[in-house]
This record gives structure tokens, sequence and C-alpha cells, in this order.
């Protein structure tokens, strides 16, 4: 344990820095690193570039967005004036900003649903297939796409008039004559299939990395108890690979809250707003409209409700079961 | 172990080399930047009014210009004769294309940034000229510079088809010009004559008159024979197409053009009380809500019941693509894309099946608020203005490339070349288009001719606005109630009232 903030031997100042936030230090002796000489500045020159790039990009924007949400940024060349909390006050009457918010959970909830059942699925298959390289090369090349060129591609499949997945669908009769994206009831399971089909791979390729690491002794020892495969799974294999799931879900949450492409390319909200999800909705605002304001206020919310449950997220990924569970169950 | 090298690199510069160095470096990137983000540039030899033309339009010889359009045909026609412009007066330009609704996005940023980075835009009417006219600068100042050289034509509002100028130049107030007619869409009907001549006999049967088109045809009667269509197609003759086909997608504007057609045809009935080419700033309450609407919203909801069953899906293009594969039997279209449904490559509706007739008439009978019925026809005029917050000697370049890109030379050119629309009375009155009208034709968009320019485009069947600063947020308000009619989640006079709720809504009504 460091008594200052200065680096020991052998020991880097980010670590020693670690020390301290994980309360290694008691009161007397955080006092005395108060009056200790001050630390090493060479490190504080050498963190000035990279914190002031990030000041630049990150920081200032922020609080730029702040101040956006609370003045009326508009169209036209007015100046941009205080308007009295008006971008925030509107939210609870905008039909359309809850009904954005229940379209994302929906979709989300679908998405993450179907991706972590197909991804643990398929990551299982590949761990015990001897093709495994060529066939994660395979799955992968979905991922590999641009989503909007994906959203593209899929937009020809679905299309009524020449796509050949509508045509499938027609031929086994999953759907009449209208196509999946032009029915408000159905065009929400037609982006999802986009999402599903594209980001897949990536759970069932971080579940392969999981899988890579559930120790061989435990799934034996099980064997030797009368597991089956299915007990072997859900009693040691699961558990070893829970930190890998969470850090897929985690991932994949955080992308269906930022992740517009697709969606704007296949149906740009519609039919009848089935598949504005909250983003899309955010876009028009902002970027349609020209509502800065209160696009802003928009990304806010989004951004306070990605943080809180990124956060519950990462407090179930930390929690000691989870961490007894990766230790191998020591 | 680590061990400290004896001889450290470092230790064998000086700090004088170091800071050489590092500053050669530092100017490297410095100018590397400068050169990727320098979009534009500016280089003038002053001229009098008395220079030659010839020095007039060479007099920013050297500069370069950005212009950012939408991926029309004029625009891919400009850039590949983008050398006779070089030739002509020494300026390089850059020509961007994108889907519509990117332009607008880059274009509204780059305004509402006070940029200039696209001294030259592609200010189609409503999606960019009614948000962000005031970004705009006046071009009647530089018509009356007599230090810049001027189109033979001229540019006042008799150079134009009627009413394009007021239509992309004009906005919310009388005598400001900010933008040429550069390329337009107008609407019009295509439909398959041949299907209609072999099946008119049986039509004749059922509703007692035969099955022809032509400008007195009526809303009424299209609605029968898009049944009498898919009434077939849905009883088992896969080779009959369906009726019609409506513009949805998630085009907002075309949406809303879609049933703006409609109700103007029926009382020449409009969305505000205000002067429909000028527009307004304050629009004030608006007319939906009111017995007219409603009744046009419940026709227009039985018409998209006999119309193709993937409506909601079919945006204008894919409406189009519909159109040529044979699945449509009519659709009221811009007539700009003519040209794709007579290629007889990739188009079933080519070869002489397509005829072409002004849009629908108004139905008296379904005028319940007075006013008589008319052809309701609108479009989509894109013109060309100039950002004015461009420096003022890039704003007098982009000048001359507006002028000659909306030059009669050139749009000749356009639509001989790709299919152009042109705004100007004098390229159609060359004898080639004349000649062009009829078929045989090398310029199928002249077909639409006929129904467009002698039709179409006069009042008073013609009808252009609503011009709103708010007017993409009100096209997608539109967009959303009328496909939750069409698709059976609300009625139409439910649709209506929530209309008139949030478009009052979005003006403080």
């Amino acid at each position: 344990m460091s008594e200052t903030l200065s680096p020991g031997p052998g020991e880097s100042f980010l670590s020693a820095l670690a020390v301290a936030r994980d309360g290694g230090l008691s009161i007397d002796q955080a006092a005395a690193a108060r009056n200790a000489p001050p630390i090493n500045r060479f490190y504080l020159w050498l963190m000035l570039p990279a914190i002031t790039v990030l000041a630049f990009i990150t920081i200032y924007p922020f609080f730029w967005l702040i101040w956006m949400s609370l003045h009326k940024v508009d169209i036209g060349l007015a100046d941009d004036t205080w308007n009295n909390f008006r971008n925030w006050t509107r939210l609870p009457g905008d039909s359309k900003f809850a009904q954005g918010w229940w379209l994302l959970a929906k979709y989300s909830a679908m998405c993450m649903f179907f991706e972590v059942l197909l991804g643990v699925t398929l990551a299982v298959i590949l761990n015990r297939s001897r093709w495994e390289k060529v066939l994660v090369t395979i799955f992968l090349m979905p991922m590999m796409m641009a989503p909007v060129i994906a959203g593209l591609v899929w937009y020809y499949l679905f299309n009524s008039t020449f796509g050949w997945y509508h045509w499938l669908m027609q031929s086994v009769g999953l759907l009449g004559d209208r196509s999946i994206l032009g029915d408000p009831s159905t065009a929400m399971i037609g982006i999802v299939i986009v999402d599903v089909w594209q980001w897949t791979p990536l759970i069932a390729l971080i579940m392969l990395a999981g899988l890579k690491r559930v120790p061989r002794d435990q799934l034996e020892a099980n064997m030797v108890d009368g597991a089956g495969d299915i007990r072997n799974f859900f009693q040691v294999t699961l558990p070893n690979t829970y930190p890998f799931l969470l850090i897929a879900i985690l991932l994949r949450f955080m992308d269906n809250f930022r992740f517009i492409d697709a969606i704007l390319v296949l149906t740009g909200g519609g039919p009848a707003n089935s598949t504005k999800i909250l983003p899309a909705y955010l876009f028009d605002v902002s970027f349609t409209f020209f509502k800065l304001g209160r696009g802003a206020a928009i990304a806010l919310t989004l951004l306070a409700v990605t943080i809180i449950l990124g956060m519950i997220l990462v407090r179930v990924f930390e929690s000691p079961k989870t961490g007894q569970v990766h230790d191998g169950g020591s | 172990m680590f061990r400290p090298p004896s001889r450290p690199h470092y230790q064998s510069i000086s700090r004088r080399r170091f800071l050489q160095l590092g500053g050669g470096v530092a100017t490297a990137l410095g100018s590397g930047s400068v050169a990727v983000g320098l979009s534009s540039m500016i280089v003038s030899t002053r001229v009098q009014a008395q220079s030659s033309d010839d020095a007039k339009w060479k007099q920013y010889s050297g500069s370069k210009l950005v212009f950012m359009s939408e991926n029309t045909p004029p625009s891919f026609a400009i850039r590949d004769n983008l050398q006779e412009f070089f030739d002509l007066t020494g300026i390089e330009v850059e020509i961007l294309t994108d889907d519509l609704p990117v332009v607008q996005q880059k274009i509204g940023i780059d305004l509402r940034g006070g940029k200039a980075d696209y001294q030259l835009n592609y200010v189609q009417d409503k999606p960019i000229g009614a948000p962000f006219a005031d970004f705009y600068e006046d071009l009647t100042k530089y018509t009356q510079d007599d230090t810049l050289p001027q189109d033979i034509d001229g540019y006042e509002e008799g150079a134009w088809f009627d009413n394009f100028l007021a239509a992309c130049g004009e906005y919310y107030e009388p005598g400001r010009i900010v933008a040429f007619p550069y390329d337009c869409a107008v609407a019009c009907t295509f439909y398959r004559q041949d299907l209609f001549e072999q099946l008119s006999p049986d039509f004749e049967k059922e509703y007692g008159y035969r099955m022809e088109f032509d400008e007195n045809t009526t809303w009424k009667q299209v609605q029968e024979f898009a049944a009498f269509f898919t009434a077939l197609r849905s009883g088992g003759q896969k080779d009959i197409p369906y009726g019609y086909g409506q513009h949805h997608g998630n085009f907002a504007w075309t949406s809303h053009l879609d049933i703006q057609r409609m109700l103007f045809s029926h009382g020449q009935w409009t969305e505000f009380d205000i002067d429909d080419k000028l527009g307004s700033k304050s629009p004030g309450p608006t007319r939906w809500g009111d017995e007219q609407s409603v009744l046009i919203m419940e026709k227009f909801k039985e018409q998209a019941d006999v119309s193709h069953p993937d409506n909601l899906a079919n945006g204008t293009l894919q409406l189009n693509t519909a159109y040529a594969a044979g699945d449509i039997a009519m659709q009221v279209q811009y007539h700009e894309f003519a040209a794709s449904v007579e290629d007889e490559q990739n188009s079933r509706a080519a070869g002489g099946r397509t005829a072409y007739a002004p849009c629908p008439k108004g139905e008296p009978s379904w005028v319940v608020g007075g006013g008589e019925a008319v052809n309701g026809c609108n479009c989509g005029i894109g013109g060309i203005g100039i950002n004015s917050a461009a420096s003022e000697d890039l704003r007098r370049a982009a000048y001359l490339f507006a002028s000659w890109s909306v030059s009669k030379s050139t749009q000749l050119k356009v639509l001989k070349e790709l299919g152009g629309t042109p705004t100007r009375p004098s390229v159609v009155a060359d004898p080639e288009v004349s000649a062009a009208r009829t078929r045989p034709t090398s310029m199928p968009n002249a077909l639409t001719f006929d129904a467009v320019y002698d039709y179409g485009i006069k009042d008073p069947h013609f009808v252009l606005g609503p011009k709103i600063p708010e007017a993409n947020e009100y096209h997608s308000i539109v967009l959303t109630e009328l496909q939750r009619c069409v698709s059976g989640q609300t009625t139409p006079e439910e649709a209506c009232n929530e209309l008139k709720t949030q478009v009052d809504d979005l003006h403080d009504v």
C-alpha cells in the first residue's frame, strides 16, 4: 500500500491513484498526502494533451447540450433565447416522446432476448465444432457490415415488389401481399430481425471467449456426479460465463440506444410511427425539424437513462456473487 | 530486468533540434488539415460594366465552389458537363449529391451553423426553401448587377414556367428571390393505356361508362377504376395489376403532396388561410378538421383500400418501381419518372403501354365547403440558391454558376442527355423538344409535357403550399396521421381532429 499519491518503485501513478480511491488511505494518511510535496508534474504534463482533447470533444459539447436544452435553439436567424424550461416541460405531454420510450423498450427487449438466446446457442455449437474457425469467420460477416448497408440489404430483401425474403415468407404463408415493413403491426418485427441478424454474432463471439475459460475440471467433476450436457451447461458453463454474458448484454443494450441507421433506412420510423423508437424521434426533432433545443432535452433524458441502466448492469457485474462465479466458484 | 540504455536516443537530439522537428511536424500537420478542410477558394479580377462578357465570366477564374444538390438528373448531367463551365469561367465546381432528406440535413447544419461550406444549395421549395429562406442571398441584386454576365432569357417571372419562380424563389416577402428554378417534379397521372383499352368493355358492363382517362376524369372515377382492377387481381388474375398506389413510405413530404392534390381538387381547399404562393411565418389556425377535410380523408382511405396492398411501404420511388414492374395500373407520379417508366430494358410499362394525363379532377359531389372542382396539381420545384454566409466574392462567383446552370443551353443539354425537367419555356419551345412530345421519342419526359406544362402547373389547378418555416415537422405530422388512418388505427374524423390539434400546437395557436 502506498502512503502518498506518489508512485512507489515499480508502481504506476494510476495504480497509486487506484489505491487511494479504493480507501487505501486513512484520514491521517490522507492529510499527510495533502501536505506531501507536489506529485511529479511530469505525469500531469504528459496527460495534459489527452485531457485537453477529451475536454474539447466530450466535456464542452456536454455542457453545450445542457445549455441548448434550456434555450430555444431553432431554425431561423433569431438568436437563441432562454425559454423558461419549455423544452423540458413539454416532454411529459409529448405523446411521441412517451411512445418513443415505449417502442425503444420493446425493441431493446426483443433484440436482447433473441440475440442472447441465439448467441449463446451459437457459441455452444461453435465451441464444440471442429470447423470453429471457419464458422466463426462466416458468422461474423454480418457484424462487419455498416448498419446502414445492412439496412439497405434487408430493405431490398423485404420489398414486396422484388424482395426475395418477402416472396419466401409469402410462399410459406407467413405474409400476405403486404410486406413486413408495410404493416404497422409487423414493422417492428422486421427491424428486430435485421438487428438480430447483424448482432447475434457479437454475443456469440463474446460468449465463445467465455466458454474457452470454463474450467475443465469442474465440468468433469460434475459429469462424474452424473450430470448430463444440459445440467452441465446450467450448473457449470453458464455460471462461469455469466460475466461475459453481462458484458455482451451491456454492449448491445447501449448499442440499441444509439443505433438508428438501419431503422432510418428500413422504415424511417413508420408506418404510422410504429418503429419510431426514441433515438429515431430524437434524430427527427434535431436534424429534420431543426428544433435543436428540444432535441437536446430529449438527448439528455436518453443519456441519463442509459447511464442509470448501465450502472445497474455494472453493479450486477461487480456483485460478489458474480465475482465468486468468475473466480471459478471458489 | 529493465536496464537503461547506455546512450539513449533522446540524448543525441539537442533541445533546439527537437523544437525544430516538432515545429516542422506541426506545420506539416496544420497545412495538411487546411488543405483537406479547404473546400472553397476565391481568386478575383475586378471587371467594369463596360468589360466584355468573356471578362465578366472569367472574373473569378481560379476559384473553387461547392454545390450541395439532390441526386436528380440535372445535377448528374451538369456534373458530367462541368468542363464546359470551367472553360467558360475558369471556376472549378464540386457537385455533391445525395437523397433529399440527407441534403436537407447537411444544408440545414451548414446554414444554421453560420457556415458556408456549401456556397450553392439545392433549394427544394418546401423541405429546404421554406425553413431556411432567410439564410439565402437575394438574387435580384445580382440580376441587376452590370458587372456580372446575365442570361439572355432573363430571370423575371415570364422567363420560367407559370408559378415556378414563386414556388422555389419567393418566401414570405414579395420581391425577394432566393433561388432560380433549377429542376422540377410536377405531378401527373401515369396509367396503363393498354390495359384500360383491353378491359374497358368489362368495366363498362359493371359501371356503365367507358374506362378512359383525360383531364375530366374525377377522383371518384379513379377510385372506381382502381376498385375494378384490384377486384380482378384479388380474384386470382395475377397478370392484372392492382388499381392504384399512394405515396407513403418514409418520406413525409411526398405523402403530404399526395393528399394535398386530392384536397385542393375539391374546392381548392388549403390547410391555412394564407397566400399559397408566398407562404407565412405565422400561418394561424389550420383548417384540418373541417367538413371538407374529413370527407376527403374518408375518400383517401377508401382509395387506399383499393390500392396496392403494400401501400404503406411504398414511397415515391418504390411506388414507381411497382408501377414499372407491372404491379400497379395507375399512379399519380412526378413527371421526371417518365424516363424510367419508358426504359424498355427495365420497365414492363414501357413501349407505349403507358399514357400520361393531368392529375384527376375533383368530384363535384364531394365539394362540401364551396369552391370549384379542379385538377389539383402540385410539385417540387428545386431551385439553386446562394448561401448568404459566404464571402461577397464567393457569392458573386456562385451566381455565375447558378446563372449558367439554369440557362436554356444547359437545360436543353440535360434534357437530351439524362431526361431532365426544364424550367424555362424557351427549352420546351425548341423544335427538337416539341417533336419529342409524341412517340416515338428520344426524350421520354417530353411525353408528359402536355399534362404538366400545358395544364397542371397553370392556375386554377396549381397548389403549392403551405410554405411555412415548420414545413418538415408539419409534413411529418401529416404522414403519421395519414398512415394511422389508412391502416385503420383511427377514423378519418379522428385523424383530421388529431391533425388540427398537433398542427395548431406546432404554431402555438
